[in-house]
């Protein structure tokens, strides 16, 4: 039998999720023994195939954004919300208290360290942003939540071992955290 | 009270009559999760964590709300309770905007422990991104809107415990909000007494303390330890937050306590700042302008020199009586009892010793002349006589407002700069504190003249101190009317001991008495006032009479030193400063710095204006280098050839007035 596939995407959020996953360290070895990493940003292979396991880090801000997110459940059997971002929104939900454009010109004009003498936002050629960042599970169905910014290693590793025996997985109180 | 017996998840649990489930269930070691509740506070329903199920009723039952009856059968963890607690957990975070990854409070906060207690994983209602105000316009609290999950903690403890009523709430539904003074942003609240209680009680991270928020979350700190205040008489109970080896946060304890474990704006801002001083690590010797590092045996050896070398009266020891039992005990082994010295004495002693002559006649009716602080709170007439206690003791402050708007006690003021508690006195009478003893004398006998039911006229007493004949005869009716008054005694008055005298006559007429002694609260000035009234305190001021050759000034350095103090010490031709901190102008004084141990790194007994005995625990260890006050008197002693007499120690607490006769059988005092 040929070894489950796992994709994962990184969405709008920072690496620290998938630094959380290569933090599993050494163990990481006896799980590609039992998987197969396909499309991530750490193989960097672009395209998503048909996998058991898709994980989604970051939440969703824009337009392809949310084409990934459908893409990768079309293609999946269990879909891991990977972190806060993805779980809750997390710390791009900052950005929900104002509109789209005041955010594009506090990003790209106001904020006191940006040099933009032109006061150029980019735009036309970049994915339309969305009115708000949303948790993943507000645009696709998510079988398995892992908060955390970023979730331990040790409940990402836990995740995979669970879903391997077969379990849907619910991360333990002694595991979970929001922070 | 009678007792009940229910069932509560199996278990046969005992209560009595009048307890709520949730506190019947508490008593009997089983857990129901709370937010909104916090024994001591007036439990308001308000979280709907506490929920329980009962048998015979359909509905869910807040348990810390609804009463305890015999045979109920209770469960408190159904999957029902857990599944409803969660959603209610997830409507608190869709509601509002609890992102946990940028909070300050993230790991110390009640809703996040809750929310992962119940293994809330993700929250399946939209988040709403409602915009909420972040309130930093006050320097040491902040308000973030955002995080508050409205369960008004912060606004029973404002109201119910500190008596300020500044917060309150506006709007309704989602958009309710915590306001102070009705609208005012916290920075310009005038009702604030800067307390810090309502950020002490907030589960979340909606009222945090700015200056904890970097030094420490509570689950960052390595040790905990419980100690005493010692900035004022009352000795507030604390708790210190200690991480690596730094007091970072300080917080009142019990808030079952008759203080809710409020702490003042004392306790709770200048202890832990006060780490943050410049120590004085090593004996430093002065050298022209400036200092020189020495050894503790050569800085000792100068000391002793100088006191051997000058008369007797022209010796000087002044002790902080913001120090220990055991430590002004030390001293006065060495200054009073070993030396022999007449110029003794605490600072402030003019406050202790007015307090001390003024009580001594009632004293010696062995009726102990003062009461315990917290039974303010019972009272239902509150005199103050020359006092602030906002100033002077904050917490008694609170005790006095809560008192008045929660208890609809009146408040009579005689005082001469007018009411320290501005609308909410019934009866303002300005009288200078000079004047006092022979106000507080004619006014003494109107009291018993109504008591008696005889008919008085206030006219000739209103016009000798220029006051409203009308205003003084409604403080006598009202007084001689109180079922249970108090007085509390301010510095001013205590300035003056007859007024003091004055005073515990007003008491004894208008049946001033609990059960622990008269009801009399002199606001001593310092955390162990009523500690060094037998130990260090002289019999008479001395300071400014003359100039002294050696001058021992002993400081916490907590507290400012007073001009008369610092005057003295520039005056004396040599002066010793034994004091933890190179606080300024103090130090400048000092011929030889001696480092001390800083109140947080020195056990002790403190004796209270609750009138008990507390212990101060050592909270931080001290280095090696700072040795205690009673090495240093010993390495003194030596020196000078004196044997310490250790049986000199200061009385326990409870001797400092015996109580061997009733309180309601105390005699008036001629003055």
């Amino acid at each position: 039998m040929s070894k489950p596939k796992v994709a994962t995407v990184w969405l709008e959020a920072c690496a620290g999720c998938h630094m959380s996953f290569l933090d599993i360290d050494e163990r990481i070895v006896d799980l590609l023994d039992k998987v197969e990493l396909t499309s991530c940003p750490i193989t960097d292979i672009k395209e998503i195939p048909k996998v058991t396991v898709g994980v989604i880090s970051g939440a969703l801000g824009n337009d392809e954004e949310v084409h990934i997110a459908r893409d990768i459940r079309e293609k999946c059997d269990i879909l891991i919300a990977w972190g806060d971002c993805a779980v809750m929104g997390g710390i791009n939900a900052m950005r929900n208290f104002m509109k789209p454009e005041e955010a594009l010109e506090v990003g790209y004009k106001d904020t006191l360290s940006t040099v933009n003498p032109d006061g150029v936002i980019p735009g036309e050629d970049l994915p339309k942003l969305l009115p708000m960042a949303i948790p993943i599970d507000d645009e696709v169905k998510v079988d398995v939540y892992i908060p955390g910014c970023p979730p331990d290693a040790d409940t990402i590793l836990y995740v995979f071992q669970e879903i391997l025996e077969g379990r849907i997985p619910t991360v333990p109180v002694d595991m979970m955290r929001y922070d | 009270m009678s007792q009940i017996t229910l069932t509560i998840d199996g278990k046969i649990c005992n209560g009595s009559a009048g307890q709520t489930i949730l506190e019947v269930a508490r008593a009997n070691d089983i857990y129901i999760p709370t937010l909104c509740y916090l024994e001591g506070l007036s439990p308001i329903g308000a979280c709907r964590m506490c929920v329980v199920e009962v048998e015979g009723n359909a509905k869910l039952l807040t348990s810390c709300t609804t009463p305890a009856n015999d045979g109920m059968v209770v469960h408190t963890a159904t999957d029902k309770l857990k599944a409803y607690r969660k959603e209610i957990l997830e409507l608190m975070f869709a509601g509002r905007n609890h992102f946990c990854m940028f909070c300050s409070q993230s790991g110390d906060c009640e809703l996040q422990r809750l929310a992962i207690e119940h293994e809330m994983d993700s929250v399946r209602y939209p988040f709403l991104y409602a915009p909420f105000h972040n309130d930093t316009s006050k320097e040491t609290i902040q308000m973030d809107h955002n995080r508050c999950i409205l369960c008004l903690r912060c606004i029973r403890v404002c109201s119910e415990k500190v008596g300020a009523h500044t917060l309150d709430l506006e709007k309704r539904g989602w958009n309710t909000n915590v306001v102070a003074d009705l609208g005012q942003l916290l920075g310009q609240s005038e009702s604030c007494v800067d307390c810090g209680a309502c950020a002490q009680v907030c589960p979340t991270g909606a009222i945090t303390i700015r200056d904890f928020v970097y030094r420490g979350r509570r689950n960052d700190c390595d040790d905990v330890v419980e100690s005493v205040c010692p900035l004022c008489s009352m000795g507030c109970k604390i708790k210190a937050y200690v991480r690596t080896g730094s007091v970072t946060r300080v917080e009142g304890t019990e808030t079952s306590s008759p203080d809710g474990g409020q702490l003042c704006f004392k306790g709770r801002w200048e202890l832990p700042k006060s780490t943050e001083r410049d120590r004085v690590a090593v004996p430093m010797i002065r050298e022209g302008s400036s200092f020189r590092e020495a050894s503790w045996d050569e800085a000792l050896d100068l000391v002793a020199s100088k006191i051997k070398g000058a008369a007797k009266d022209k010796v000087g020891a002044l002790v902080s009586d913001l120090s220990s039992n055991e430590d002004l005990s030390s001293y006065a082994a060495l200054f009073r009892y070993g030396l022999g010295l007449g110029k003794y004495d605490v600072f402030n002693g003019d406050v202790s010793r007015g307090f001390l002559k003024g009580m001594e006649p009632v004293a010696m009716q062995k009726v102990r002349p003062f009461t315990a602080a917290h039974n303010i709170l019972e009272s239902d007439v509150i005199m103050t006589v020359g006092a602030d206690p906002q100033e002077e003791a904050p917490v008694v402050a609170s005790y006095v407002r809560v008192g008045a708007i929660k208890n609809g006690a009146s408040i009579i003021n005689v005082s001469g700069d007018g009411a320290p508690f501005p609308g909410v006195t019934d009866s303002d009478l300005r009288v200078d504190e000079s004047d006092m003893e022979s106000f507080l004398g004619g006014f003494c006998a109107m009291v018993a003249d109504v008591k008696s039911g005889k008919d008085i006229d206030t006219s000739e007493l209103a016009d000798r101190f220029d006051l409203d004949a009308a205003s003084v005869c409604e403080a006598v009716k009202l007084l001689a009317g109180a079922k249970k008054p108090v007085f509390v005694v301010g510095k001013k008055a205590a300035k003056f001991p007859k007024a003091v005298t004055a005073v515990t006559n007003v008491a004894i007429v208008s049946g001033g008495t609990f059960d622990d002694g008269l009801a009399v609260v002199p606001l001593m000035t310092s955390g162990n006032s009523l500690g060094a009234l037998h130990a260090m305190l002289g019999q008479e001021s001395w300071l400014g009479e003359g100039d002294l050759d050696v001058l021992f000034v002993s400081s916490t350095g907590l507290v400012d030193e007073d001009p008369e103090t610092l005057d003295a010490m520039a005056k004396s031709r040599f002066t010793v400063a034994h004091t933890p901190f190179m606080v300024h102008p103090l130090v400048n004084m000092a011929d030889v710095i001696l480092p001390a141990q800083a109140w947080f790194e020195v056990g002790g007994h403190y004796c209270s204006l609750e009138g008990e005995s507390r212990k101060a625990e050592v909270i931080v260890k001290p280095g090696d280098e700072r040795i205690g006050v009673d090495e240093v008197v010993s390495g003194l002693a030596d020196r000078l050839g004196v044997t310490l007499d250790r049986s000199c120690s200061v009385g326990p607490c409870e001797s400092v007035f015996l109580s061997d006769v009733a309180p309601d059988k105390a005699k008036t005092v001629e003055l």
